[in-house]
C-alpha cells in the first residue's frame, strides 16, 4: 500500500514538471537570436514574401507566441506531438524511428558498465592498495576523464580501420538488412526473426560504440562501487560476520554488497537518463542514427516542434529511472519500507 | 566536460558547413586556364578514361532508340534486393540533409544528386561543369527577340519509369506544381509569368522580365519532371493553393515518378537513401544497379570507412584529411574548386562605413590582402578569385587574372586617400567554419595584412543570427562575409552591383555608383546572346577588380574520396556526382 500511495504521489507530481519542461524548452528555443526562416529557407526564398508567407503558416509561425504554446499544449493534451519541419512527419513517428537506435546503445552501455563498473569497484575494494587496486583505479580515472570524440576515433582507428576485428560505423553493414520491425533494437529484432547473421553483425557494430559511451559509466560506478564498499567493510557488523567464520566470499558478496548498492543503484540510475539524453557525440562519430543526432539537428535548425517533443522525452526519461531508483531502494532497504 | 562542448560545437559548424557544402567547379589552375574571357574548360576535370560518355547531352542522332530499351535481362530481380552484390553496387558516404523527397519541395545538397539520377531536367549542363547549356528532355528551344518566351521542344522517344512517355502536359504539370506548392525551391521559378503545353510536345515558358540566367536555373532539379499521371493518382495538383490541397508528398518520399537512370528504392530518414536502377530507361542503362546513400556526418568517420573499403565515395572530407589519403594505393582523392566565395563588404555610406567609403581606401584593402596567405589557410585546391564571380562558371575571368597582393602600392592609395597613418576600423564577422573556411582565422590572418599598410582592426566576430540581421539591412561598416550561388550561372552575381540585393548592403545605390557600372548591370540583366553576355561579364568584372565596395578573399575547395576501384567519377558544381556515370 505505501508503495502504491507513493507511486501514486510520484506520478502525479511529474506531471506539472513536465508541463514546466515544454514551457522552458520553448521559451529558451525562442529567445535564441536567430529565426527558423533563416535556418530553413535559402537566402533566395527568404526574399520571397509568398514563400516565406506558406512557410510561417504551414509551420503555425504566423501566430503570436502565447497561442503558440497554448496550441502546443493543447495538441500535447490529445497525445500530438506535432509536425517536426526537418522531417515533415509527426515529431512522434520520428521519436518512434529515432529512439530505439539510442535505447539499444544506451542499454548496452550501461549493461558494460555494471558488469565491469561493479565488478572491478568489488575487486578493488576487497584488495585495497593491491597493484589491481590501483590499477582499477587507474582506468576508472581515465574512464572518467577520457573525451567521448578522442577514445572514439582512435578506436575506430585501431580496432575497424587497422585491424579489422570489429564492424565500424553505422548499425548494419551496407550489405545487410535490417530484420522485420518490430520492437526497433536490431540485436532484438533478428533475435525474433531467427537472422542470426544480423544478429551477429549488429552486435559486432555495437561493441565500438558501447565501450566508448560506456566509458564514462563504467569508470564511474567502479569509483563509486569501490569507495561505497570501502565504507560497508569497515563497519562492525562486517568484523562480526568475519568473526562468525564466514567466507570471504559470503562477507563480500551477501552481507557487504546489499548495503553498498544503494548509492551505486543511484548513480547506475542516473547514467542511464545520461546515456540516453548524452549520446550526441557518440552517435555523430559512428553514424548511429538515434535520438543524439536528431536533438542535434532539431536544435541547430530551430525545429521547435521536434525540440519540444525531444525535451520531454528526456524529462520523461530521468523522471522514469528515478522512480525506477526509489523502488529500488524500497527493495534494497528494509527501512525505507517501514518509514 | 568543456573540451566535450567545444569539440561539438566544432562538429557542429564543420556539419553544417559540410551539409551546405556548396558545389565546386571544374578548375583552372594558373597555367592550365585559357586567358581569355571564354569559361574556364575543364582541364583538370578527372579524365575516367573508361567512364560512359555523358549520357546526359543526348544528341537526338545518337540516342538510343526505345526499341533498344534495356532487355528483361537487365532488370533488378526484386530478390537481388537484400545481400547487395558488391560489384553492382556503391555505397556513398554523405551527410544526408534531406527535407523531403519530393522534387517540388527539396532544395538541399543531397536532394541535388539523387533527383539528378531520378528526375531529368529539358536543359542540363556538361558533365564536369556549368560552363554552357546543353539539350536533355528538350531537344532544342527558341527564345523571342525580347528573352520572355522560350519554346521547348521535347524529344520523342524519352519515357517514365512506368513507361509511359514524357510529355508537354507532364512538364507544365511539373512546374506549375512547383510554383503552387510555394516551398524553398520555388524560389527559382519567381520571374515565370506562366507555363503552357502548346502541342504534345513543345512547351512555352513566358517570363514576368527578361532573365538571360534561366535556362541555368532550368538545370535544378526542382524542374524535373514528373510522372503527371501517376503523381495525380497519389493526390497531387499543380492547381493553385497546391501548398495545402497537393497530397503527393509522402508517396514521393517513398517512391518516384520520374524519367531518369535510376528510381528510388527506399528512403530511411537520417539513415539511408537506395536508389535502383529504372529497367525501363529510355537512354544508355547505367552500369551501377544500387546505389546506398548512408547517413555519416563526421568527416573522420567517413574518411575510416573509406580507408576500411566499405564506402567508394566520402563526399564530404575536408581538406586537412587529404594529404594523409594520398599515401593510400586503394583510395584516390578528387580535388577541385568550389563555388563559394568569401568577400569583404566596405560600406559606401560615409556614415556607416567611414572611411571605408572612400574608393581610394576599397581598393588599397583589395590591394593589401595576402591572397596567397588566404589560399594556404583554406588548403586543398582553394583558389583567388578575379572578382566575385567564383572560377569555372560561364564567362569568369580564370585565377591568372586575380589581383595581387601590393602593400606599396596600397599604401600610396591610402595617402592619396588622406590616410597616410592609418586609421583604426572594427571587422564584423560571423564566428563559424563554412566549406572549411574558419572566419575568426581568416579575419586574424586579414588584420595582419590590413596592419601591414596602417589600417588597425579590430575584430568583431558574433553568433551567425545576430551578424546576419546586421549584414541584411546594410548596417555593416565593414564586414566579412560569403556567397553561395543560388544557381550556376554569373547573373547570379549581377546582386552584387548597384541597387540589387547584396550592392543594396553595402548601399551602393545609383546615387553614390558611377554610370559606367549601371550600364553594363543593365545590359547583362537583359542581354541573352552568350558571346555578348561574356564580353559584358568581362567589362564588370575589369570594373570591379577597380572599383566598388566588395573584395574578394578566397574561393572554396572541394575534395571526395574515391575507392580506387570505383570508376567514373565526374565532378559537377551543380550536382556533385552523377550516379549513372559510375561503374566499378
Amino acid at each position: 500500500m505505501l508503495i502504491l500511495r507513493f507511486l501514486a504521489r510520484r506520478i502525479l507530481l511529474s506531471l506539472p514538471i513536465l508541463l514546466g519542461i515544454t514551457l522552458l524548452a520553448f521559451i529558451i528555443s525562442h529567445l535564441v537570436p536567430s529565426d527558423p526562416i533563416v535556418a530553413n529557407l535559402g537566402q533566395r526564398a527568404m526574399s520571397d514574401p509568398t514563400i516565406v508567407a506558406a512557410f510561417r503558416s504551414e509551420w503555425g509561425l504566423d501566430k503570436p507566441l502565447p497561442e503558440q504554446y497554448l496550441s502546443y499544449v493543447g495538441n500535447l493534451l490529445q497525445g500530438n506531438l506535432g509536425k517536426s519541419i526537418k522531417s515533415r512527419r509527426p515529431v512522434i513517428e520520428d521519436l518512434k524511428a529515432f529512439l530505439p537506435a539510442t535505447i539499444e546503445l544506451a542499454l548496452s552501455s550501461i549493461l558494460l558498465g555494471i558488469l565491469v563498473g561493479v565488478t572491478f569497484g568489488i575487486l578493488s575494494a576487497v584488495s585495497r592498495n593491491s597493484w589491481l587496486d590501483h590499477l582499477v583505479r587507474i582506468f576508472s580515472l581515465i574512464g572518467v576523464s577520457v573525451p567521448v570524440f578522442w577514445l572514439a576515433l582512435i578506436l575506430l582507428f585501431v580496432f575497424y580501420s587497422r585491424l579489422g576485428i570489429v564492424a565500424g560505423p553505422g548499425r548494419l553493414d551496407p550489405s545487410m538488412t535490417a530484420p522485420p520491425l518490430v520492437t526497433g533494437l536490431i540485436t532484438v529484432d533478428a533475435i525474433l526473426a531467427g537472422q542470426w547473421d544480423v544478429l551477429k553483425n549488429a552486435l559486432s557494430h555495437l561493441i565500438l560504440p558501447s565501450l566508448v559511451l560506456g566509458s564514462y559509466t563504467t569508470g564511474l560506478i567502479a569509483r563509486v562501487t569501490r569507495s561505497s564498499m570501502l565504507d560497508v567493510l569497515g563497519l562492525d557488523y562486517i568484523r562480526a560476520a568475519r568473526a562468525k567464520g564466514l567466507s570471504q566470499r559470503a562477507v563480500v558478496m551477501k552481507h557487504a554488497l546489499r548495503n553498498a548498492m544503494v548509492p551505486i543503484v543511484t548513480v547506475i540510475g542516473f547514467s542511464l537518463a545520461n546515456l540516453l539524453a548524452g549520446t550526441v557525440l557518440t552517435e555523430r562519430i559512428f553514424a548511429w542514427q538515434g535520438i543524439g543526432s536528431y536533438a542535434f539537428l532539431a536544435s541547430t535548425s530551430l525545429d521547435f516542434q521536434a525540440i519540444m517533443g525531444v525535451s520531454l522525452l528526456i524529462a520523461l526519461v530521468f523522471i522514469a529511472t528515478n522512480l525506477v531508483v526509489d523502488l529500488l531502494y524500497f527493495a534494497l532497504d528494509p527501512r525505507m519500507r517501514t518509514s | 566536460m568543456s573540451v566535450d562542448r567545444l569539440r561539438a560545437f566544432k562538429h557542429l559548424s564543420a556539419g553544417i558547413a559540410l551539409a551546405l557544402l556548396a558545389a565546386a567547379c571544374s578548375s583552372a589552375t594558373p597555367t592550365a586556364a585559357p586567358a581569355t574571357a571564354v569559361p574556364a574548360k575543364a582541364t583538370e576535370a578527372p579524365k575516367p578514361t573508361d567512364a560512359p560518355k555523358p549520357t546526359d547531352a543526348p544528341k537526338p542522332t545518337d540516342a538510343p532508340k526505345a526499341t533498344e530499351a534495356p532487355k528483361a535481362t537487365d532488370a533488378p530481380k526484386p530478390t537481388d534486393a537484400p545481400a547487395a552484390n558488391k560489384a553492382n553496387t556503391v555505397v556513398i558516404d554523405r551527410a544526408e540533409d534531406t527535407v523531403s523527397l519530393d522534387p517540388d519541395r527539396a532544395f538541399e545538397t543531397l536532394t541535388g544528386i539523387l533527383h539528378k539520377a531520378i528526375y531529368q531536367t529539358l536543359v542540363t549542363f556538361p558533365a564536369d561543369s556549368a560552363s554552357e547549356i546543353k539539350p536533355m528532355l528538350a531537344e532544342k528551344w527558341d527564345i523571342s527577340k525580347d528573352g520572355k518566351i522560350y519554346t521547348f521542344s521535347l524529344r520523342k522517344d524519352a519515357t517514365f519509369s512506368d513507361g509511359a512517355a514524357v510529355t508537354a502536359k507532364d512538364v507544365v504539370f511539373s512546374w506549375n506544381r512547383l510554383i503552387n506548392i510555394k516551398g524553398n525551391p520555388s524560389s527559382l521559378a519567381g520571374n515565370i509569368a506562366g507555363v503552357k503545353a502548346t502541342g504534345d510536345l513543345t512547351v512555352q515558358l513566358t517570363l514576368t522580365n527578361t532573365d538571360p540566367s534561366i535556362l541555368a536555373q532550368l538545370v535544378n532539379t526542382a524542374f524535373g519532371v514528373v510522372n503527371s499521371e501517376a503523381v495525380k493518382k497519389q493526390g497531387g495538383t499543380d492547381a493553385a493553393g497546391a501548398d495545402k490541397t497537393d497530397k503527393a508528398e509522402q508517396w514521393l518520399n517513398q517512391h518516384s515518378e520520374g524519367s531518369g537512370p535510376y528510381m528510388l528504392e527506399k528512403w530511411e530518414p537520417k539513415v539511408q537513401t537506395i536508389l535502383v536502377r529504372n529497367p525501363k530507361y529510355w537512354g544508355t542503362p547505367p552500369a551501377i544497379e544500387r546505389v546506398i546513400f548512408r547517413n555519416v556526418a563526421e568527416a573522420a568517420t567517413q574518411k575510416l570507412q573509406l580507408e576500411a573499403g566499405e564506402v567508394d565515395i566520402a563526399m564530404d572530407l575536408t581538406a586537412d584529411q587529404v594529404p594523409s589519403l594520398k599515401s593510400n594505393s586503394k583510395v584516390s582523392v578528387f580535388e577541385s574548386a568550389g563555388d563559394t566565395v568569401f568577400f569583404l563588404l566596405m560600406n559606401a555610406d560615409k556614415t556607416i562605413g567611414g572611411p571605408m567609403s572612400n574608393p581610394k581606401v576599397q581598393q588599397a584593402v583589395r590591394l593589401a590582402i595576402d591572397y596567397e596567405g588566404q589560399k594556404a589557410l583554406l588548403g586543398g585546391k582553394a583558389s583567388t578569385p578575379a572578382s566575385i564571380i567564383p572560377i569555372g562558371f560561364f564567362a569568369a575571368y580564370p585565377e591568372d587574372k586575380a589581383l595581387k597582393r601590393d602593400v606599396d602600392g596600397a599604401k600610396k592609395l591610402l595617402a592619396d586617400a588622406g590616410f597616410a597613418k592609418g586609421f583604426d576600423i572594427e571587422l564584423a564577422y560571423p564566428d563559424f567554419t563554412y566549406s572549411g573556411f574558419n572566419f575568426g582565422t581568416a579575419a586574424q590572418k586579414l588584420q595582419a595584412d590590413l596592419a601591414d599598410v596602417g589600417i588597425k582592426v579590430t575584430l568583431k566576430g558574433s553568433e551567425v543570427g545576430v551578424w546576419l540581421d546586421g549584414y541584411r539591412q546594410g548596417k555593416l561598416g565593414f564586414c566579412m562575409s560569403l556567397w553561395g550561388p543560388d544557381f550556376r550561372d554569373p547573373g547570379n552575381y549581377l546582386e552584387f552591383l548597384p541597387g540589387k540585393k547584396v550592392g543594396e548592403r553595402a548601399m551602393w545605390s545609383n546615387t553614390n555608383s558611377d554610370k559606367t557600372i549601371q550600364d553594363l548591370r543593365d545590359k547583362a540583366l537583359v542581354e541573352t546572346d552568350p558571346a555578348a553576355r561574356a564580353k559584358l561579364f568581362a567589362s564588370i568584372q575589369d570594373y570591379l577588380q577597380q572599383n566598388g565596395p566588395f573584395a574578394p578573399v578566397v574561393q572554396s575547395a572541394v575534395q571526395v574520396g574515391l575507392n580506387a576501384g570505383l570508376k567514373g567519377f565526374v565532378y559537377n558544381p551543380q550536382w556533385f556526382v552523377d550516379v549513372s556515370l559510375l561503374s566499378k
